[in-house]
């Protein structure tokens, strides 16, 4: 049996948690799903859509600590006794995953992309900044803990129970002397750069724009895609556009849930920074530009002719 | 703002390549033989690292290795795959004739090939065992000059008296970042310049002296290399080929190397002289005909590419050895111009010339004197050694290809056999006043200058294009820094576009230079900096040689693992 | 304050990996190595607190020989001396293995506060810093942008998603995951790297029994699952086809 740990925030569901769950239902093996919190009814009968729930409610996971959490969801875990524990990859569950595994000495995979079921399951992660993908097997005994990649998986594709599942609470308490940590309220600050590698979306435009005017031609696309706007090297060198805004080597690696290249034509710098995107678009006028050979949806053609087509259909 | 550090040595050498760290280690053991007070030695080197922007064939000349590290044997020395058989073919578009005979200038029994980056790590672990300084990742900026003591009548300057490393933290704007710190003034009593093939502080040296005017004015030739690997079973490990010919026409002087090393690892590279006529030749154009000639293409059928890089080389011998000492200060190996362009070789020499020149430094200081005079003794040391035995009989083998295939291999042959007697001394002429002007080369014909005349078709199997070949290199260098590469672009934005056809564009491996739209119905320059493999053919080979080649920021660059 | 910097040497990002023959990890012949760059902005911010209260950075490091290069860089930027366990088996260890390595001879150092890198640049595991500081018993926060120290505890503000932050106060002693690009990096001056050979590298022997918790069965290029799919037709039509596609097949849209 698998155990998924959810995560959520002030009642509100973390979409991570459902990637998760469609994670672990690659491995035909029943599942329960835990989530931890304060005042977790709510959240807890949403997910029982997906399968049975248990609910860990206390007064001390009401704003996380990694001690509070390491704690309550070590006693869940010994109690359900599953042989495998399932989280998503946030940064919430990096800062206490280590910790949990470490507790129960047991073995942790993080940042998986890949479930093969079979005899002894493996769970495929990146390596060496995305240039290898290992398969890996946890080593030791039960349960194992994994932690799945944001995106690698979708939300959509978990599967919902015939009928809405029961929810149970977790019987767990936390001695409250050993939690060190006092944490403050979160607070949002203004961003001051471009952060590309959270962008769900990108528009990249390279050389085929042929010049700064042009670039708005790119922008709207980007708008109109709702989708962040970036750019290969030459642009940024140009001036066209400003250098955090450069996807490859000298720039920054992100792999969106769509990106689309307009008029790039990929060479290899630039597809090491973006080759991971889930799924891809090029747009070149040349049938034999590189970018095709990384792209899941290729049109060969002009750009000027086909951006516009493509914004008024997004418009529909 | 941090301080400008200072730092007082007895020696300091520049450049950390086989004949730099040759000449640490002899200085070295000279000093263990001697006891007592050790002098205090220093290196200082661009890359980050031991070996990392070292590039040659190579084929190693085991015998300065003997000399220096007799036990280098049982030390070690990475000396990779002992030479097999050698195989000298001339191509043709579709064909091959194999030399039946080997001349012997290209025998290499008793050689070895080798990757000089790892034979250049394991050699600075010779020398870090022996404590010596070693500095990576601090480029020389500035020739050091002393008061006024001229060498020569009319110098600007006089005595060396070392080198101030480059700035670090630059912005592209040029005002200091967060983490400036200011380069070191390093003081040595002898400065021992080792900074390779056009050398930048050596340029500066023979500039400000006005040292470098040597018998003949220097030539080279570019280089460019791929390490491929190639089904084991295919080649046998040792065998050694070069080729003339084809794609070279007969007005242009180069060929290639074909080495197999072990576990079906190849080396292989294409040498181009850099004095050729044809404003719009590119010598990667050329490499990449090379690897689609039947022959070539069947050994590298399947395999893969592993690194790329580039690199000039010194190609005019011994008559165009620059004057070799100042006062403070002796040059060293390929920035002495200090290669047998007909054997191909030029480690064994650079070595040798580091050990007579670490010899002359030591015996100098021990006797408190290192004025010219005193270390004029590292000329007479480099003319009664195997550098000038070897060197002197073919000083003219590469002038004579300035006439073209037939004359220069004639001439090559006559050399060989009476040993460089009996010939008429040749001259030559700086390699870039060889190329001729588009009109003047091609008549009036319109074409797209842009285009080089000899494009080869990029397949990305066996044929690859420059960008992709830096990447292949593990080229890096901050975006955030001046562009190392100074250009008078008013040329550029003038005049080479009609009268050359901007050769920059194609001589350069690595697409540093490109001609953009500037917006206004016209071409501007663009230099890609970061893409720079430091080969130094731009500085060389520039027509109006308005490009002058400094070192970036230290610690980037290629990253030439295995070359 | 006496702080740790746990550091490890990586191949560069240059590096093409090679597979070795059973494909379950790479050739080191011929690579370059560097400092894991996030354990470089580890190491800037033990240094800036040591500026700022007095003590001592120690470099800590697990791995075979080689690692002593990053050791002496980091001791060349300023750290006062390095602990090193050094093992050839720890060149590909995983997190866990190499946190266990490194914790007998870090316990007995007693350090005020740990500082790492937030995950390194080979394997990725972002695990080695939270696992180190459960074995040894002290709290520890990831992700931090900002560290302060007063009285004894620390105040530090870690970075949370979509652009929302927090500050949490923990006593010491205490473990730090680094948030890379939060300083800037210092360089390593002549002097700093003369005086580096001179610092003391304690060697300490791997403790035995250490089990990997990880296997690598396969090692493989990334692989494309899907065959490309050009869309012909005219601009109206491809861009229909294309948005159709993207909503109703990848469901990006």
């Amino acid at each position: 049996m698998i155990l998924v740990i959810a995560e959520q925030k002030d009642g509100k569901l973390n979409r991570a948690s459902l990637e998760t769950i469609a994670a672990a239902q690659q491995l035909s093996m029943p599942i329960k799903i835990a989530v931890a919190g304060q005042g977790v009814g709510p959240v807890a009968t949403e997910l029982a859509q997906y399968g049975e729930v248990i609910a860990v409610d206390h007064a001390a996971l009401g704003h996380y600590t990694p001690e509070a959490f390491v704690q309550a969801l070590q006693q869940v875990v010994e109690q359900v006794k599953p042989a495998i524990v399932f989280l998503p990859h946030t940064y919430q569950t990096r800062d206490f995953s280590p910790a949990l595994a470490t507790r129960l000495d047991r073995a942790l995979i993080t940042d998986v992309i890949g479930v093969k079921g079979g005899g002894t399951p493996s769970f495929a992660r990146p390596m060496f900044q995305g240039k290898l993908t290992a398969d890996v097997q946890p080593q030791g005994p039960a349960p194992h803990f994994v932690t799945i990649q944001i995106g690698a998986f979708r939300a959509d594709a978990a599967a919902k129970a015939a009928a809405a599942a029961p929810v149970s609470s977790a019987n767990i308490s936390i001695d409250e002397s050993r939690l060190r940590q006092k944490p403050e309220a979160p607070f949002q600050e203004a961003k001051q750069a471009v952060d590309l590698s959270q962008a769900e979306r990108i528009v990249a435009v390279g050389r085929g724009i042929k010049s700064q005017e042009n670039i708005a031609v790119a922008e709207q696309l980007a708008k109109a895609f709702g989708a962040e706007l970036a750019a290969s090297r030459p642009i940024c060198d140009n001036g066209w556009l400003p250098m955090e805004r450069q996807i490859g080597s000298s720039g920054q690696t992100v792999a969106p849930k769509l990106y689309v290249a307009l008029g790039i034509s990929g060479a290899i710098q630039h597809l090491v920074g973006m080759k991971g995107s889930r799924t891809i678009v090029a747009i070149n006028k040349d049938a034999d530009a590189p970018i095709f050979e990384v792209a899941d949806y290729g049109i060969q053609g002009d750009l000027f002719e086909l951006a516009p087509a493509i914004i008024a259909e997004l418009a529909k | 703002m941090a301080e400008r550090e200072t730092l007082e040595v007895d020696v300091l050498i520049v450049g950390g390549g086989p004949g730099g760290l040759s000449a640490a280690l002899r200085l070295a053991q000279l000093q263990k033989a001697k006891g007592g007070e050790p002098l205090s030695i220093a290196v200082i080197e661009k890359a980050p690292e031991a070996g990392r922007h070292q590039l040659s064939g190579a084929l190693l000349d085991p015998s300065t290795l003997k000399d220096l590290i007799p036990d280098f044997a049982s030390k070690g020395a990475p000396l990779g795959t002992p030479v097999d058989n050698d195989n000298i073919y001339f191509l043709t578009e579709g064909g091959k004739l194999r030399l039946p005979i080997t001349p012997p200038p290209f025998q290499n029994h008793g050689n070895y090939i080798i990757s000089l980056s790892a034979f250049t790590k394991w050699l600075a672990g010779q020398v870090e065992a022996e404590g010596i300084d070693l500095f990576w990742g601090f480029p020389g900026q500035r020739v050091l000059y002393g008061p006024d003591t001229p060498h020569r009548e009319g110098a600007a300057h006089g005595r060396v008296i070392g080198v101030r490393t480059g700035d670090r933290g630059i912005g592209k704007d040029g005002q200091p970042k967060g983490a400036f710190e200011p380069g070191a003034d390093i003081r040595a009593k002898v400065t021992i310049f080792a900074d390779g093939v056009r050398g930048h502080l050596t340029k500066q040296l023979y500039r400000d002296l006005q040292i470098g005017m040597a018998a003949e004015p220097p030539q080279f030739a570019i280089g460019i290399k791929e390490l491929w690997d190639i089904p084991k079973a295919r080649l046998k490990p040792g065998t050694v080929i070069h080729t003339l010919g084809y794609p070279l026409r007969e007005e242009e002087f180069g060929g290639s190397w074909l080495y197999a090393m072990a576990d079906g690892r190849i080396s292989i590279g294409f040498v181009v002289g850099l004095d050729y006529k044809d404003p719009l030749f590119d010598p990667h154009a050329a490499f990449q005909h090379f690897k689609r000639h039947p022959f070539i293409s069947s050994i590298l059928e399947g395999g893969s590419l592993v690194r790329y890089g580039a690199k000039a080389l010194p190609e005019g011998g011994w008559n165009t050895q620059p004057h070799l000492f100042v006062d403070g200060a002796l040059v060293v190996g390929d920035a002495a111009n200090f290669v047998n362009s007909m054997r191909l070789k030029g480690i064994h020499l650079a070595m040798r010339s580091g050990m007579l020149a670490g010899e002359t430094a030591f015996e100098a200081i021990h006797a408190g004197d290192t004025s010219h005079a005193t270390l004029s003794a590292y000329k007479r040391r480099v003319d009664a050694s195997a550098i000038k035995s070897e060197l002197y009989p073919v000083r003219n083998v590469h002038q004579a290809f300035g006439g073209g295939l037939i004359s220069g291999g004639l001439y090559a042959g006559i050399a060989m056999v009476t040993k460089g007697k009996l010939l008429p001394e040749l001259s030559g002429d700086y390699g870039h006043h060889e190329m001729r002007k588009v009109d003047d080369y091609y008549g009036l014909a319109k074409r797209d200058v842009l285009v080089p005349s000899n494009a080869a078709p990029i397949d990305r199997k066996l044929t690859f294009d420059k960008v992709t070949g830096v990447h292949y290199s593990g080229t890096h260098h901050d975006e955030n820094q001046p562009v190392h590469l100074q250009v008078q672009t008013d040329v550029c934005h003038s005049i080479c576009g009609s009268e050359y056809g901007h050769p920059c564009v194609k001589f350069c491996p690595a697409n540093v230079y490109e001609m953009v739209d500037n917006g206004a119905g016209g071409l501007r320059l663009q230099i890609n900096a970061s893409n720079c493999v430091h080969c130094k053919t731009c500085d060389i080979m520039d027509p109006y040689s308005v490009i002058n080649w400094v070192a970036p920021e230290g610690g980037e660059g290629p990253s030439y693992d295995g070359m | 304050m006496k702080i740790a910097v746990c550091i490890k040497q990586v191949p560069t990002r240059e590096w093409q990996p090679r597979l070795n023959d059973d494909k379950t990890w790479v050739r080191d012949q011929d690579v370059s190595y560097e400092m894991n760059e996030p354990d470089a902005y580890a190491l800037e911010e033990a240094l800036r607190l040591r500026e700022k209260h007095g003590g001592e950075v120690v470099v800590c490091s697990a791995g075979p020989a080689r690692v002593q290069q990053v050791i002496r860089e980091a001791l060349a930027r300023g750290a006062d001396r390095a602990l090193h366990v050094e093992d050839d088996a720890l060149a590909a260890a995983d997190a866990f293995t190499a946190a266990a390595a490194l914790t007998a001879a870090m316990a007995e150092q007693k350090f005020d506060l740990i500082l790492t890198g937030l995950q390194s640049d080979d394997q990725g595991h972002a695990q080695f810093g939270p696992v180190l500081a459960e074995k040894l018993s002290i709290p520890h926060s990831t992700i931090i942008m900002e560290v302060n120290v007063a009285g004894g505890s620390l105040r530090v503000k870690r970075e949370l998603e979509g652009g929302w932050f927090q500050y949490v106060t923990m006593p010491l002693p205490a473990l730090l995951t680094i948030q890379s690009g939060i300083n800037q990096l210092r360089y390593a001056t002549l002097k700093g790297i003369m005086a580096a050979k001179k610092k003391e590298i304690a060697k300490v022997a791997a403790p035995s029994g250490l089990a990997a918790r990880q296997k690598i069965v396969s090692l493989y290029a990334p692989q494309k699952a899907k065959q490309t799919v050009m869309i012909g037709g005219s601009a109206a039509e491809a861009a229909k086809e294309l948005v159709k596609r993207l909503r109703e097949e990848a469901r990006v849209l």
